[in-house]
């Protein structure tokens, strides 16, 4: 009953802040083009939209259905309003869970959930605030060539290391979807540009494989 | 991927030069704009910890837990967020500094805003994303597009994630344990589309991304073990951020 009413007042709050943060996200380009005194250029503008919403629109709701569980009620309502959320957020939630040995759908793990959620976004906003104030030193020594390959991996790194976690921890669940898409992507290379359907297709998979393993007393 | 083609597209000594149009897309006004976003992402953080960690409190975690997940978090992000200022960094050649900072700071996510931006301005007509071809009604259309584009999952949380997630307590309540399955299957999807797509890298005839893949999939695992064998409880916070960091050194090494 308890549990209930906090869920509720976070999903009551967690609204009130995404309807700020649309009013908020559509105020800046508002604001920026009061003072270019020009408008869009709607044509251009409807063409861009469109062909954006062709791939966000799908990975929206994809995303909002794939990553939503992994984030809980307050981590997702944080999340989905400040981003980043697969190449960060999500990964920085699951550590903490691990490291904090709670488990999934628990109110404990929605309270971790919601203060790592938290933090790491505090610390994404700070080191940017940081940056863009030290730009023109910082700029030469993060741009130089040397360290670009670093930075162009960044990704793979995140994910080989959780890769390395997790797959390692539960093997049999791991293999099918892990199978399906070295193979889908080393046939297919120019899949792995609409990572969010990717994502949708593994996890789909794996969740298949997790229930037959499941029902059959395997995992 | 993308933050390798948005360099391309904005050669470094472009940087140095300041055009009216960058002069003014880098104006006070817009900084500020972009601080208020800013104080709003950093309120709205801070709102929802306090909750969280009352709420810790009340059904009794302790102190340290909750603690110890906001220190490993923090930890954990800084290498990423890097990685997410330097989209910033290489959009500003292009469009100025606060709009992008804004964009990544709001709902944003690196390989989005790159691709978001290229799209609206070649909407526009422009040959490509640079600030010599940029004029204000670009500018402006970008801005929009760039923000319009990615507004769904929000709108979709908004109509339909409370029902979402009424259903899929129902139907994992019941079985705790099939939830626990379910989540982990859901994560290791993820991971593994991931660590695939280091194989669409390959079939193109570049091999660092798989190389940093199992190069920092190595040093995560050599990392569990020495917390497990040595019972080094403390680096559990440093493990994932220091594998990265051994990960994204091979790739300088290999070059």
């Amino acid at each position: 009953m308890l549990k209930k009413s906090y869920d509720d007042t976070i999903h009551f709050y967690g609204r009130l802040w995404m309807i700020a943060a649309l009013i908020i996200m559509f105020g800046v380009p508002t604001i920026i083009a009061l003072y270019f005194r020009t408008w869009p250029d709607w044509k251009s503008l409807a063409i861009g939209v469109g062909s954006l919403s062709l791939m966000n629109l799908p990975g929206g709701i994809i995303e909002v259905i794939t990553y939503s569980p992994m984030l809980g009620t307050g981590g997702t309502y944080l999340a989905f309003v400040t981003g980043n959320l697969s190449n960060l957020k999500i990964p920085c939630a699951m550590n903490a869970n691990d490291i904090t040995g709670t488990k999934f759908g628990t109110k404990e793990n929605e309270v971790i959930s919601t203060l790592s959620v938290g933090a790491s976004t505090i610390v994404t906003t700070l080191v940017i605030v940081i940056g863009v104030v030290c730009m023109v030193p910082l700029t030469p020594i993060l741009q130089a060539p040397v360290l670009q390959p670093a930075f162009d991996n960044v990704v793979p790194a995140l994910f080989g290391a959780l890769g390395a976690k997790y797959f390692l921890q539960s093997p049999k669940l791991a293999v099918a979807p892990l199978a399906f898409m070295i193979l889908l992507c080393f046939l297919v290379p120019s899949v792995s540009s609409q990572i969010s359907i990717l994502i949708f297709a593994a996890a789909a998979v794996s969740i298949v494989v997790g229930r037959i393993l499941y029902q059959k007393g395997k995992v | 991927m993308d933050q390798r083609r948005c360099r391309t597209l904005l050669p470094l000594e472009k940087r140095g030069i300041m055009s009216d149009f960058l002069a003014k897309a880098n104006s006070g006004v817009l900084y500020l704009v972009a601080i208020g976003v800013v104080v709003f992402i950093l309120a709205q953080c801070l709102f929802f910890m306090v909750r969280a960690y009352r709420e810790g409190l009340r059904i009794g975690m302790e102190k340290k837990t909750m603690w110890t997940a906001i220190t490993s978090s923090s930890i954990f992000s800084v290498v990423p967020s890097i990685g997410i200022l330097l989209g910033v960094i290489a959009l500003s050649g292009s469009l100025g500094v606060p709009l992008p900072w804004i964009r990544l700071t709001v709902v944003g996510a690196l390989h989005y805003e790159v691709m978001a931006a290229d799209i609206a301005v070649k909407a526009a007509g422009l040959p490509a994303l640079a600030a010599e071809y940029m004029t204000p009604q670009v500018f402006v259309t970008a801005a929009f597009a760039m923000t319009m584009g990615i507004i769904w999952g929000i709108v979709f949380i908004l109509l339909a994630y409370k029902q979402y997630q009424k259903k899929l307590k129902k139907s994992t309540s019941k079985d705790n344990r099939w939830g626990n399955i379910l989540f982990l299957s859901m994560f290791i999807g993820m991971t593994s589309a991931y660590v695939g797509s280091a194989f669409a890298d390959v079939r193109r005839g570049d091999f660092t991304s798989l190389i940093v893949v199992i190069v920092s999939g190595i040093s995560m695992y050599l990392f569990t073990v020495v917390i497990k064998k040595f019972e080094q409880k403390w680096l559990e916070n440093f493990s994932l951020a220091f594998s990265m960091i051994i990960g994204m050194t091979a790739a300088v090494l290999i070059g």
